[in-house]
């Protein structure tokens, strides 16, 4: 029995379609899960490498924007702000820098090989209890091209990008929630 | 007699009235003008070409415009844009340093790679600038913490930073000193 080419077209389509229709909830209910959280990003704190106070600022500006564009989190907070005090599912993201090469712009284009930008910081995503949540070494390099100031906007892209590809647990009120919802369908 | 004595009195008198008045109203006018001048001074707009590299509050990064401190705030305006503004008691940190950077962008860069025989890493050597950093940390209204790099021309980061410091802006950790990008190179293993 021939089958023909277009009709061979719709049955792929209508299984991917059918793919799609299931797994949809199941992608739904990941990002919801994940997005309950709110973050609070506090101030890098330079440890005992001699950081310069502009790439201290431009880790932190940086790792803001990055991670609001994410969209992992419901909120992303400033150090200090008052808000995150009426908020209950809050991570707090810690920054220690453990390694910086200042580098230099010159020598990198004089030399290509030489004058890179190296920063390297241990990111701590903890609860407010203390409780480490998700814990990463991460780098940020300016290696060929660009200014230094590029290594933090690396090094907090890295970041981001680490912590959306991990799995972090589900908040307590999302916890609660869904237990308050296994009781209605006993009770049914 | 008497009454050619009386004119003479009469005339000194009223010259030295004259005179008088006119001591007075060049003491009033002289006070006058540097009164003017002194509130132009109270008043006065500290304006600086900046580039804003990162942070501050609604303006665009790596966008150049007029850096200027009007009154209690500091301003950033770009031409053509809106004023975006911090208060200066808001300012919680200030620190200044020195980078050297590469000019002429994006242009500069492709036609240094076009030049052959690697002479573009010849003129690399000498197209390089020094500017200062300026860095800021400051508060929103909620209490968050913000940050601010502006990149300016040669030796007016520590006038800036002495304008803020004179209309009430903090140096938290105490190091008025310039840092250098050049000393920081510690590699802490």
């Amino acid at each position: 029995m021939k089958t023909s080419k277009p009709t061979l077209l719709l049955a792929l389509a209508a299984a991917a379609l059918v793919t799609l229709s299931v797994m949809k909830p199941v992608i739904l209910r990941a990002e919801t899960s994940s997005t309950q959280w709110s973050v609070q990003v506090t101030k890098v704190d330079s440890g005992a490498v001699n950081l310069e106070p502009s790439f201290q600022v431009a880790i932190y500006e940086s790792l803001l924007d990055e991670l609001n564009k994410t969209k992992h989190f419901k909120q992303v907070l400033r150090d200090g702000d008052r808000e995150a005090n009426g908020i209950a599912d809050l991570l707090i993201l810690k920054t220690t820098v453990e390694r910086y090469s200042a580098g230099s712009e010159t020598k990198r284009a004089v030399t290509t090989v030489a004058g890179a930008t190296k920063l390297t910081v241990r990111s701590q995503l903890c609860t407010r209890g203390g409780k480490i949540v998700l814990e990463r070494t991460i780098n940020g390099n300016v290696r060929f091209m660009g200014s230094n100031l590029r290594a933090p906007h690396n090094l907090a892209h890295n970041v981001a990008k680490a912590i959306k590809q991990s799995s972090l647990p589900e908040p307590a009120s999302a916890v609660a929630q869904r237990d308050a919802e296994v009781v209605v369908v006993e009770v049914r | 007699m008497n009454s050619i004595k009386t004119i003479k009195t009469r005339t000194k008198s009223q010259k030295l009235l004259c005179t008088a008045a006119f001591l007075i109203l060049l003491t009033g006018t002289i006070s006058a003008a540097f009164a003017k001048d002194g509130t132009a001074a109270a008043n006065s707009q500290v304006s600086i070409r900046a580039t804003h590299l990162l942070g501050f509050e609604k303006a665009k990064d790596n966008s150049t415009g007029t850096l200027t401190i009007a009154g209690d705030a500091l301003e950033f305006q770009k031409i053509g844009k809106p004023v975006s503004q911090v208060r200066i008691e808001s300012i919680q940190d200030i620190s200044v340093g020195d980078q050297s950077k590469q000019v002429g962008g994006l242009p500069m860069t492709l036609g240094k790679a076009a030049v052959p025989f690697g002479g573009g890493r010849a003129v690399s050597l000498f197209a390089h600038k020094k500017y200062d950093t300026v860095t800021l940390e400051y508060q929103d209204a909620q209490g968050g913490v913000h940050g601010a790099i502006f990149q300016l021309n040669k030796g007016q980061g520590e006038t800036l930073r002495d304008d803020l410091l004179a209309k009430g802006a903090r140096v938290t950790n105490g190091d008025n000193t310039k840092q250098s990008a050049a000393e920081v190179s510690s590699e802490n293993k």
